[in-house]
C-alpha cells in the first residue's frame, strides 16, 4: 500500500497538471460553446440553426437554399438540422426550448404550431413583415396565411408551402381495367365503384389506400357541408356523432369494412399503402404533396394526381397541409434568422424548394411558374394542387388540437380495421376532451 | 481526513457528483414540477393536486398503467426464465459453450432500436419468419402489431433477446457453486432434475429474487424505444406503456408539470411492487 501511495504521490503533480488543464479546457469550452449563434464578425459568420423534419430530398433542397443564402449573405451561415418526422421535431423543440437552446428558426405544420403560440413561445412574424423590404403578404396565398394566424390575430409564422390532400392514381392499373381516370374529380359513390373494379385482393391489388385518420376524415365531413368541431375558434368537442358527419365517418369505415377496397389490417401491417403504391399494387392513394419526390423514382408505371372525392351533391373541399417558418421568442438571433426566412420566401428561395418537387409554394408567382408546374416529370396534373388552394380548409389551431388528433387517430384506426365497433368508436370520439388553451 | 480517506473521496467524487447532478437534482425538480403547471416554455406555478385530479380523470392513465403491468407480468418471468435456463445449460466447460454464451450475450450490446427493427421484420404478419414457421406447421399466425395481445406478446418476445446481463450474473453464480454438493447428490442417486431443484435453484434463489426486482424496474421504466418504434402505443393503447405516456405529455404536448406527476406516480407504483417482491422474497428466506 505504501508503495502505491508513494508512486501515487510521485504522479500527483502530473495528475494535478492534467486536472488543471481539463478544468481550463472545460471553462474555455463553456465560454465558447456554440449557442444558437455566435457573435458576428468579419471573419466568422453568424450561425443560424434551422430545425425541420423531412426526408433526404427535403433536406437537400433546404441545404441548397441555405447555400444560396450564404452566397448572398456571407456573414450568415445556416445549418440544417433535420429529423425524420413530426414527433421527433416536437421532442427536439421541447428539449431545445426547455434547455434554453431552441433552434433559431424551425419549420412546423399548422396543426402543431398552436401549442407553441398558446404558450407565447413564438416571435410573431407580423411585425417583422410590416417593416420588411422583401416580404409582401399580397404575394402569398391567403389560405395558409389564415391557418397561421393564431386565434385569427397576427401572423405567427410565415408559410413556406400550401399542400393539400389529393388522390394519387396508378394510370396503368386504370388502363388495364378499362376505366377512365377521374381527372375532373369524382364523388364518393363513383369512388367506391372505381375502387371496387380496381381491387383484386387475391393478387394483393387494392383500389384505394388511406390512413384512417382525422385529417383524412375532415374533408369528407366538410364535403357534406357539416363541421368537424362545434366551434372552429374555441372547439369543445368533435361533432362526428351528429348528422351528416356520421355519414362521412361511415363512408370512411365502409371503405374497409363493407366495400373492402382498401388493404385490410393484415395486408396494411405487412406492407403500408405508400409502399404498395410504389410497388404498383395500389390504384389510388390519398395523400399530400409529400409523396412526390419518392414517387418520381417510379419507373414501372405511370402515375398522376386527381382531386380528392366529394360527397354526393356535396362541396368540393380538401384538407390543407402547410408548414411555416417559425421563430422562437426572445432570441438574439431573430434578425439573422428572419433574414434567412425572408430569402427562403423570395422567388429565388421558393423556386429552389419548388424544383425539389416536395413543396407546393406558398408564393402565388412561384406556384404558377415552371419550377412547380413542370412538364418533364409527374404529376402531369400538378395544377390540381393549385386548384385545391381555392377549396382547402384547416383544422382548428388550438393548443389541444395535437392531442385530440392523436387520440382520435387511434380510435379511427381501431374502428377502420374492425377492432372496435362503430358505436364504440363514436362513443370514444364523443368523450375526447379539448383542454382549454390557457 | 486521512490520506486514504482523501483518496477515496477523490475517487468517489465524480460518481457522487454525477449522482447529485444527474439524478438528485432532476428528482427534486420532478418532485416540484409534479405539483405545478410547468411547461417546456413557461415557468410553473403551484397548482396543488390539480395534476392528480387530471390523472384521475384521464382514461389513458389507467390504460397505460394496465399496459405497463401486463408488460412486466409477461416479460419479467420470461426474461428471468430464459436467462436462467441459458446460464445453467451453458455453465459447463463443454465444447461450443463459449460460442453459445457469446451468442446469448450478443443481443444485449445491440441498440434497442435495432432490436425493434428486427422485431418489425420478424413479426411481419405476411412476410415475417415467425408467421412463416407457424404457417409451415399449419397454424395461421396472428396480425402481431394489429391486435392488442399480438403486440404485447411480440414486444415481450423482443425483450427476450437482451438478457445478457442477467445471463452473466446467473452464469457466474452457477459456476461458483461448490461442486462437492453435486458430487454428493449424484452419489445419493439424484437425477439431473433433482439436482436442479434441490441444489442449484435454492442456492441461486437470492440472486434470482434480486434479478426479478431489477427486471421489474426495467420492464416498467425502460420500454419507450420498442413501444415507439413498433406500435407507438397501439393498438388500442395495448402498448401505451407508462413511460410512453409520460414522454407524450412532457415532450410532445409540453406539459412538464403533468409529465412530472405521472413520473412520480410511476415511481410510487414501482416502489410498491419492488417492496412487495422484497417482502415475498424475505418471507421465503431468499433475501
Amino acid at each position: 500500500m505504501d508503495g502505491d501511495m508513494t508512486s501515487a504521490a510521485a504522479r500527483r503533480p502530473a495528475v494535478r497538471g492534467a486536472a488543471s488543464a481539463l478544468v481550463a479546457a472545460l471553462v474555455v469550452a463553456g465560454c465558447t460553446a456554440p449557442g444558437p449563434a455566435t457573435s458576428a464578425s468579419d471573419a466568422v459568420p453568424t450561425t443560424i440553426r434551422l430545425l425541420m423534419f423531412g426526408g433526404p430530398e427535403e433536406r437537400a433542397a433546404y441545404q441548397e437554399v441555405a447555400t444560396a443564402f450564404h452566397a448572398q449573405r456571407p456573414d450568415l451561415n445556416v445549418v440544417i438540422d433535420a429529423v425524420a418526422g413530426q414527433d421527433e421535431l416536437l421532442a427536439r423543440l421541447t428539449t431545445g426550448f426547455a434547455g434554453g437552446n431552441p433552434p433559431d428558426v424551425f419549420l412546423v405544420n399548422f396543426r402543431r404550431y398552436g401549442q407553441f403560440a398558446a404558450l407565447g413561445a413564438l416571435q410573431p412574424v407580423q411585425p417583422l413583415i410590416e417593416v420588411s423590404d422583401v416580404i409582401d403578404l399580397a404575394d402569398f396565398f391567403e389560405e395558409p396565411l389564415t391557418a397561421f394566424r393564431y386565434d385569427g390575430g397576427d401572423l405567427s409564422c410565415l408559410p413556406q408551402n400550401v399542400s393539400s390532400l389529393v388522390t394519387y392514381v396508378n394510370l396503368d392499373l386504370f388502363e388495364a381495367a378499362g376505366l377512365d381516370v377521374p381527372f375532373d374529380g369524382l364523388d364518393w359513390n363513383t369512388l367506391v365503384e372505381v375502387a371496387t373494379a380496381l381491387t383484386d385482393a387475391d393478387s394483393g391489388v387494392y383500389g384505394l389506400g388511406t390512413s384512417p385518420s382525422l385529417v383524412r376524415l375532415a374533408p369528407l365531413v366538410w364535403s357534406t357541408g357539416a363541421e368537424l368541431v362545434d366551434d372552429m375558434v374555441a372547439p369543445t368537442r368533435l361533432t362526428l356523432d351528429d348528422f351528416p358527419q356520421r355519414d362521412a365517418l361511415d363512408f370512411l369505415l365502409d371503405l374497409n369494412l363493407v366495400h373492402e377496397v382498401t388493404p385490410p389490417d393484415l395486408a396494411e401491417q405487412a406492407r403500408g399503402s405508400h409502399d404498395r403504391f410504389l410497388d404498383g399494387d395500389l390504384a389510388m392513394l390519398w395523400s399530400s404533396r409529400i409523396e412526390v419526390p419518392t414517387f418520381r423514382t417510379i419507373t414501372d408505371f405511370a402515375w398522376d394526381v386527381v382531386p380528392f372525392p366529394i360527397a354526393p351533391g356535396g362541396r368540393d373541399v380538401t384538407m390543407l397541409h402547410s408548414d411555416a417558418f417559425c421563430l422562437p421568442a426572445g432570441l438574439d438571433t431573430t434578425d439573422a434568422a428572419w433574414a434567412f426566412v425572408e430569402f427562403a420566401s423570395t422567388v429565388p428561395g421558393q423556386t429552389i424548394l419548388a424544383e425539389s418537387g416536395r413543396t407546393v409554394p406558398s408564393r402565388i408567382d412561384v406556384a404558377a411558374s415552371a419550377a412547380f408546374l413542370r412538364n418533364d416529370v409527374p404529376p402531369t396534373h400538378a395544377q390540381v394542387f393549385l386548384d385545391n388552394i381555392q377549396v382547402v380548409r384547416a383544422t382548428p389551431s388550438t393548443a389541444s388540437w395535437n392531442e385530440v388528433e392523436r387520440r382520435a387517430d387511434d380510435i379511427l384506426e381501431a374502428a377502420f380495421y374492425g377492432r372496435i365497433s362503430r358505436e364504440d368508436a363514436r362513443a370514444r370520439l364523443r368523450e375526447l376532451s379539448f383542454a382549454p388553451d390557457s | 481526513m486521512t490520506r486514504w480517506g482523501a483518496r477515496s473521496a477523490l475517487l468517489a467524487g465524480p460518481f457522487i457528483l454525477g449522482v447529485v447532478v444527474l439524478l438528485g437534482v432532476p428528482m427534486l425538480l420532478t418532485g416540484w414540477y409534479a405539483f405545478t403547471n410547468q411547461t417546456a416554455f413557461t415557468p410553473g406555478t403551484f397548482t396543488g393536486l390539480d395534476n392528480l385530479r387530471q390523472a384521475w380523470r384521464d382514461p389513458l392513465v389507467g390504460a397505460a398503467m394496465r399496459a405497463s403491468l401486463v408488460h412486466a407480468l409477461l416479460t419479467v418471468p420470461l426474461r428471468l426464465a430464459a436467462a436462467t435456463a441459458f446460464a445453467l445449460a451453458l455453465a459447463s466447460p463443454r465444447r461450443g459453450n463459449r460460442i453459445a454464451r457469446a451468442a446469448v450475450y450478443l443481443p444485449s450490446v445491440l441498440p434497442d432500436l435495432s432490436l425493434a427493427l428486427l422485431a418489425l421484420w420478424a413479426f411481419n404478419p405476411v412476410f415475417g419468419p415467425v408467421n412463416g414457421v407457424l404457417r409451415a406447421i399449419g397454424v395461421t399466425g396472428p396480425n402481431w402489431f394489429g391486435s392488442p395481445w399480438g403486440a404485447r406478446v411480440a414486444i415481450a418476445a423482443m425483450m427476450l433477446l437482451p438478457i445478457g446481463e442477467a445471463f452473466l450474473v446467473v452464469l457466474a453464480a452457477r459456476r461458483s457453486l461448490d461442486p462437492s454438493l453435486y458430487d454428493a447428490g449424484r452419489i445419493d442417486g439424484a437425477s439431473p432434475r433433482q439436482l436442479l431443484r434441490h441444489i442449484t435453484l435454492p442456492q441461486i434463489a437470492p440472486l434470482l429474487a434480486l434479478l426479478a426486482v431489477r427486471d421489474t424496474i426495467l420492464s416498467l421504466q425502460v420500454n419507450v424505444v420498442p413501444a415507439y418504434a413498433l406500435t407507438d402505443g397501439g393498438p388500442d393503447s395495448a402498448t401505451l406503456f407508462f413511460p410512453v405516456l409520460i414522454f407524450d405529455h412532457a415532450f410532445e404536448l409540453f406539459r412538464f408539470g403533468y409529465g412530472a406527476f405521472l413520473t412520480l406516480a410511476l415511481l410510487v407504483v414501482t416502489a410498491l411492487l419492488v417492496l412487495g417482491q422484497a417482502l415475498f422474497a424475505r418471507s421465503r428466506g431468499w433475501l
